[in-house]
């Protein structure tokens, strides 16, 4: 489908600008929030009105905008931009009773801000999108990405994943029963039996291409479902299986027990020699969480080398080529990427 | 590679409550924008408003939707989608089929329910049954579920311009062998949300607006779902066919959050994309439903980028006079009503025009006549600069 | 008073890395100095509504009060009704 050349990431984790994973960053009462580095690039009359997924999207975007002359597109997935400053205006619409209201936080409230931001700061007038399909709205920008490769062979995109954790989301989730009852670590997310998880955020960026040479990865792969039935998912995974040899599976399993049952039938699907590793605990639950495990599949076939922190079951040493990564977003819209190694 | 036919076409909007509905309003030059709006905000009854005349009740009964946590936003679009598909006669098997996409596009989503929003987040009340129904996805989940669709879908959020997004996208995924068929559209409902943000822009006309008008002062909002089924040439023998999506194009305007760039550089651009991708020249647009949305800037910038573009600027005219601003659904209003002029051989008058602007000097069409049209193009341009352009041709 | 409107005008237009002695009274606010833009000036006419009761119903009209530091303090004397 297309290849990967630049991935940047800001996350709970240490993993903007040399990803390192031996240190595990705690959550704290069931979040785990992104560590922000300083927005040197960011001019302060614009950095002051972009709320979190719109910072952090701008700020994994800079590299990839520095590096590289010509973007032809920029497409990016979130569920969650804009929703804080909706939110913000909305408590105006309330507390004031409609009355004389201020409007930057309406102004940046639209789901497609981070695309927006990102084409302002880097005088960009070509292809902007954003698609919003909650669990899916990261597949489905690979999928928007991989149509326009297909259309202009020799473009190159801008690729991405974010989304925020606001105290709006983080408070409709928790009412809606999607994280754990009492506090729990990431330390120990797998560990329970019990409905839930933990909430997280993150923005992922790539540059996007038809090119083969120096290509950190390629995405083989995107296949979409849209289901709550465990027999789709494991027919869906035997069909990959029957077309490739994984020797990584990168499972979205996130502890809320109710989802255990799709995990497992691809994990009993899989060959013996298949290492499973899980990334949850790392960047927590939330939308977009795939571009986390899409950017974790990229650093291990740069570095040939899974790191300790997310092995639930090893292999033995060999050469690392296929990733399969399975997701599902509150067992509903589910997700299959292939990344394989050039 | 296949050509990519409208065989449906479902429609709500403050002139209609299908498209035959639109169709006559259109005909006799109906404004649907008025201060007698139900909606329970400070401004009704002070601004006006194109609302949708159905109340959620009727619109549940009419479909035989009651569940609880159902949103005005995923009614209306369910409401438009029925029309859709039964116009195309698609089959269930088809509307289910994994080679079905389904894109549709919204910016409120479920925020228009503001008072128990608020309530839920601030935890200052029982949970109400719309938790889960805020998000811009959960009316196309909700949709996705009630239709047992199991295809590609999708949600669009890019502003204004979302829906003629969804429009173009079904049409690239067609055409890129990803999808068999697509229906795409959007919808928006009217929200204290938008209602307050535009007033607080400043931008909200208290008066019918005036698109192109030398006198404008601003948009109304108006409520709207329009969805289009497209399927691919050789699918549509003893179909009925409206029109070809023949050329699309999205450009960003780069500039600023809110307001576009004097030159209207992003629709000039999106534009130009959309007759590349058409192959055709610009003289050969007969007629352009333009974004027009009444505001000083949108109008000026749009109408700059237009002569930029064109020698001889086309026949035009903003249905927003008729409708109001639909916001999410505004692309694929513009784009369903372009299908009918060119299927029924008319262009319809703009509304509430008196003087054309000093610096650009355009004048919309004013009255109604039968006119066979080759080429028309659908303008939607949205915050953040996002702007896109269809081109629909006669078959 | 133009102290206090320094630091109004800070947190209402969330200019956080900026104090109040950093602003210049004769600095202008739009363009160069500050460099605010129109949503801005919008921003300002609800903090003249809200901190002194003074109502701007033109946004053109409030350009010429919004200049700079000294244009609006003198503004806020002269018509503060809090």
């Amino acid at each position: 489908m297309f290849y990967i050349h630049q991935a940047y990431c800001i996350s709970p984790q240490q993993t903007f600008i040399n990803a390192g994973w031996n240190v595990l960053h705690e959550s704290s009462d069931n979040q785990l929030k992104v560590i922000e580095p300083a927005y040197e690039n960011i001019p302060r009359n614009l950095l002051r009105r972009m709320g979190r997924s719109v910072r952090t999207g701008v700020g994994a975007a800079f590299p990839i905008l520095n590096e590289t002359k010509d973007i032809d597109g920029i497409i990016i997935g979130t569920a969650t931009a804009g929703k804080e400053d909706s939110f913000f205006f909305l408590k105006q619409v309330m507390e004031y009773e409609e009355g004389l209201l201020t409007p930057a936080n309406f102004v940046q409230s639209t789901g497609n801000a981070i695309a927006s931001q990102i084409g302002i700061l880097s005088h960009n007038t070509s292809y902007n999108i954003t698609h919003v399909h909650e669990g899916l709205a990261f597949e489905n920008a690979m999928l928007d990405v991989a149509l326009l490769l297909q259309e202009n062979s020799e473009n190159h995109y801008l690729l991405g994943g974010a989304d925020e954790l606001s105290d709006y989301d983080f408070n409709l989730n928790k009412l809606a029963g999607c994280y754990k009852e009492g506090i729990t670590s990431n330390k120990n997310l797998y560990e329970s039996d019990t409905p839930g998880t933990i909430a997280g955020e993150g923005a992922v960026m790539f540059l996007a291409n038809n090119v083969q040479e120096n290509a950190i990865a390629k995405i083989d792969i995107i296949k979409t479902l849209f289901t709550t039935n465990v027999e789709e998912i494991q027919q869906a995974i035997k069909t990959l299986l029957a077309q490739y040899s994984i020797d990584i599976f990168i499972s979205g399993e996130n502890g809320d027990n109710r989802h255990t049952r799709f995990y497992a039938a691809c994990e009993e699907a899989l060959k013996d020699d298949t290492a499973i590793i899980r990334f949850k605990h790392l960047c927590g639950e939330y939308p977009t969480a795939s571009a986390f495990a899409t950017f974790l599949a990229c650093d291990i076939l740069q570095k040939q080398n899974i790191p300790d922190a997310v092995i639930k079951k090893s292999a033995s040493e060999k050469q690392l080529k296929n990733i399969l990564l399975y997701n599902n977003y509150q067992g509903k819209q589910h997700s299959f990427v292939l990344v394989s190694g050039v | 590679m296949s050509r990519i036919f409208i065989t449906g076409i479902g429609i709500i909007t403050a002139i209609g409550n299908n498209a035959n509905e639109n169709r006559a309003s259109l005909i006799n030059g109906v404004c649907g924008i008025n201060t007698k709006t139900k909606y329970p905000s400070k401004y009704s009854g002070v601004l006006p408003f194109g609302e949708i005349a159905l109340t959620n009740t009727e619109l549940m009964d009419k479909l035989s939707i009651h569940n609880k946590g159902i949103t005005r936003t995923t009614l209306l679009a369910i409401h438009a989608i029925e029309e859709a598909i039964s116009d195309a006669q698609l089959s269930v098997g088809e509307i289910s089929g994994y080679d079905t996409a389904f894109i549709s596009a919204t910016t409120v989503g479920g925020m228009s329910k503001t008072e128990d929003l608020y309530h839920d987040v601030m935890a200052t009340r029982e949970p109400s049954p719309y938790i889960t129904s805020y998000d811009v996805s959960a009316s196309t989940i909700f949709i996705q579920e009630h239709y047992c669709i199991k295809g590609y879908s999708n949600t669009i959020n890019t502003a204004c311009s979302s829906s003629a997004n969804a429009v173009m996208l079904g049409a690239r995924m067609m055409k890129g062998g990803m999808a068999e068929r697509a229906i795409v559209g959007g919808v928006d409902c009217l929200s204290k949300m938008t209602i307050n943000g535009f007033n607080a822009l400043q931008i909200l006309s208290d008066e019918v607006c005036r698109p192109f008008d030398k006198n404008r002062k601003g948009l109304n909002l108006g409520e709207g779902a329009a969805f289009l089924v497209l399927e691919k040439e050789e699918n549509c023998t003893h179909k009925k066919i409206y029109a070809e999506v023949k050329g699309y194009g999205n450009a960003n305007d780069a500039y600023h959050a809110s307001s576009t760039s004097d030159n209207g550089d992003g629709p000039y651009f999106s534009m130009q994309a959309a007759l590349r991708t058409a192959q055709l020249n610009a003289s050969e647009i007969d007629f352009i439903n333009a974004h027009g949305t009444a505001t000083e800037n949108n109008d000026l910038t749009e109408s700059r980028a237009m002569m930029r573009l064109f020698n001889d600027v086309p026949l035009l005219m903003s249905s927003k006079a008729n409708v109001g601003h639909t916001l999410g659904a505004a692309g694929a209003v513009n784009a369903i009503y372009s299908a009918l002029s060119l299927a029924n051989e008319e262009i319809y008058a703009g509304l509430n025009f008196n003087d054309p602007a000093e610096d650009t000097g355009l004048t919309p069409n004013l009255h109604y006549k039968k006119k066979a049209l080759k080429h028309v193009m659908a303008n939607a341009f949205g915050f953040g600069g996002n702007c896109t352009s269809l081109i629909l041709s006669r078959i | 008073m133009k102290e206090q409107l320094k630091k109004q005008i800070i947190t209402f237009l969330n200019l956080r890395d900026l104090k109040p002695e950093d602003i210049k009274d004769d600095e202008p606010l739009f363009g160069e100095g500050l460099g605010l833009d129109s949503i801005d000036s919008l921003e300002l006419i609800v903090l003249l509504q809200r901190e002194y009761g003074i109502s701007i119903k033109d946004p053109k009209e409030g350009r010429k009060v919004l200049v700079d530091v000294n244009t609006m303090a003198d503004y806020i004397e002269k018509n503060r009704t809090k």
